[in-house]
């Protein structure tokens, strides 16, 4: 059976992870509240939206992402390599809960929306946990995950800067003189979220992938005003067009997954036509930056794996740390043969915009912070085991590119780091044996309490 | 054009702000009443950015747009 938003939220409170606020909170307050909980959170009354609640932070840790995905946190990128491997095709219902409630012409409002003030810096609220959806009269359908500022009433931002498929999608109907159009799931499950994040080849269904992920079809509504089919069990769907203004009109700064602030950008509108909800939907705040770090995690942990075996090297446990946004940095362990340190640095250091790489053996729990420095302490010289790669494809949000210095349009570049914290060829492994206590199980502290 | 709209271009004209600083400087407005009147300012076509993406009232089509709407 497929899961829904309210699964996840379900499936988190189980397990001790969901702390449910009940006294009335403001918008403006959301991202504030949910950065001081060590819970998710649920907020079960808004001053200002009585019919109305919201979530927000459902995977802020990799323990929350494991929970929704409903496996060990060392196991992610393996979910999600069985998901995009058995793709499920969506399913056309005829409703669904995402439309027991229409607004229509005059009635579009997003200000009766409980839209968030996130960051202090904030080009205004926005809406972070998208699942938008557009068709291309050659490509077919593409689902990604894009930001959306309020503007007006019946206007958002979007940052359709960075390449992407919709980008491509907005380009052609740009170049053919019309508007693209767009529908927006807001509230669906983080399978939804991450398939729609998942840089899929461009004539493969993100809903297909959310799909294998769940091991059951996604049924899909049709919307009411645009030639776009939507999760049925999203809790709000905002249906529109992308005018055709091209990159001119401003949006952001926002504060971005790489935990900074980022630029003003100039970008297309998204003039919403149609808004529906459930009768008592759920707003989603996704919380920045951390869910959408989380969410990147097991795709690029499972690029990483996948690396490792076109190079032939034998993966044993991977991981992208939050510290590096869950994008930037990779720590693998591996069943090493000779020379395979260094293989395995290259492979992952082709891996998207990947610029810190440590390899480890497969005694090393990657997960414990103090055996990796040990590791790093005791398995490297640093003048045979660390790797430099300068000039390599960077990423403008990244401050040390230094991409402000460029012209308009400079492409930065950037130096990739690796670092082999696995045993040096020539040393043998008994000279890593560890500490181990004389009669440690053969006497149990609690007897003598 | 709402008084809340006036005050916010005007509070624009005085110095760039943030969304966030107006936001606190009209704290005790309802969120959603804000959210309308800040949609009215946007539809002036008057609103501008200086270098740290503060907003800014751009003048003279500011001052055009907002007599227009009063
Ligand atoms: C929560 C979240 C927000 C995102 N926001 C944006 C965004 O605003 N702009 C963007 O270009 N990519 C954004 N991304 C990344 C894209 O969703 C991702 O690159 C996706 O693969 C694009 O899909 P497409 O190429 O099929 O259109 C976001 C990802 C997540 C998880």
């Amino acid at each position: 059976m497929k899961q829904g938003f309210r699964d996840a939220l379900r499936v988190l409170e189980d397990a001790g992870e969901l702390r449910r606020i009940k006294k009335a909170v403001d918008p403006r307050h959301f991202s504030a509240l949910a950065a001081q909980a060590k819970e998710a959170t649920f907020f079960e009354a808004i001053e200002g939206y009585p019919s109305w609640r919201a979530a927000g932070a459902l995977v802020s840790t990799r323990k929350r992402l494991a929970l929704a995905m409903g496996c060990s946190e060392a196991d992610i990128a393996r979910r999600f390599e069985d998901g995009i491997r058995r793709p499920v095709d969506a399913r056309l219902v005829s409703d669904g809960p995402c439309q027991e409630v229409v607004w229509q012409g005059d009635a579009v409002d997003l200000t009766a929306i409980p839209l968030p003030l996130m960051h202090v810096k904030d080009g205004g609220p926005y809406i972070s946990a998208t699942m938008v959806v557009s068709k291309d009269p050659e490509y077919g359908r593409n689902v990604g995950s894009y930001r959306l500022m309020y503007r007006t009433p019946r206007d958002t931002g979007i940052d359709l800067v960075s390449s992407s498929d919709m980008r491509r999608y907005y380009q052609r109907a740009l170049d053919a003189g019309r508007p693209l159009e767009i529908a927006v799931a807001v509230g669906v499950h983080p399978y939804e979220m991450l398939a729609a994040s998942y840089k899929a080849p461009i004539d493969v269904d993100e809903y297909a992938i959310a799909g294998g992920l769940h091991g059951a079809p996604v049924d899909l509504v049709r919307c009411r005003t645009v030639d776009l089919e939507v999760p049925a069990d999203a809790e709000l769907v905002l249906e529109g067009e992308l005018l055709p203004i091209g990159w001119t009109a401003d949006e952001g700064p926002f504060g971005e997954f790489s935990h900074i602030t980022g630029d003003v950008k100039w970008n297309p509108i998204f003039r919403v036509k149609c808004i529906t909800h459930r009768r008592d939907p759920i707003f989603y705040m996704l919380q920045m930056p951390w869910e959408n770090d989380w969410l990147a995690a097991p795709v690029i942990e499972a690029a990483g794996l996948q690396a490792l075996r076109i190079a032939s090297v034998e993966p044993v446990a991977i991981r992208a740390p939050v510290g590096g946004c869950c994008y930037w940095t990779l720590i693998a362990s591996i069943r090493k043969r000779p020379g395979e340190g260094k293989n395995a640095l290259l492979a992952l250091l082709s891996v998207a915009e990947v610029k810190l790489a440590i390899v480890t053996d497969d005694d090393i729990n990657i997960y414990d912070p103090d055996e990796l420095d040990w590791a790093m302490t005791f398995r490297i010289q640093a003048d045979h085991d660390v790797l430099i790669i300068p000039g390599a494809r960077g990423k403008h949000i990244d401050p040390s590119v230094r991409a402000w210095s460029l012209g308009k349009g400079g492409l930065p570049t950037t130096a990739k780091l690796g670092i082999d914290a696995t045993i040096p060829e020539g040393v043998p492994r008994e000279q890593y044996e560890r500490l181990r206590y004389f009669a440690k199980d053969a006497v149990r502290l609690e007897d003598y309490l | 054009m709402s008084p809340l709209a006036e005050r916010l271009v005007a509070d624009l004209r005085a110095r760039p702000r943030h969304f966030a600083e107006l936001v606190e400087a009209h704290a005790a407005v309802a969120w959603r009443d804000f959210l309308r009147a800040w949609g009215e300012v946007r539809g002036l076509e008057a609103l501008g950015r200086d270098e740290q993406g503060r907003y800014v009232i751009t003048a003279p089509a500011g001052e055009e747009a907002v007599q227009r709407r009063t």
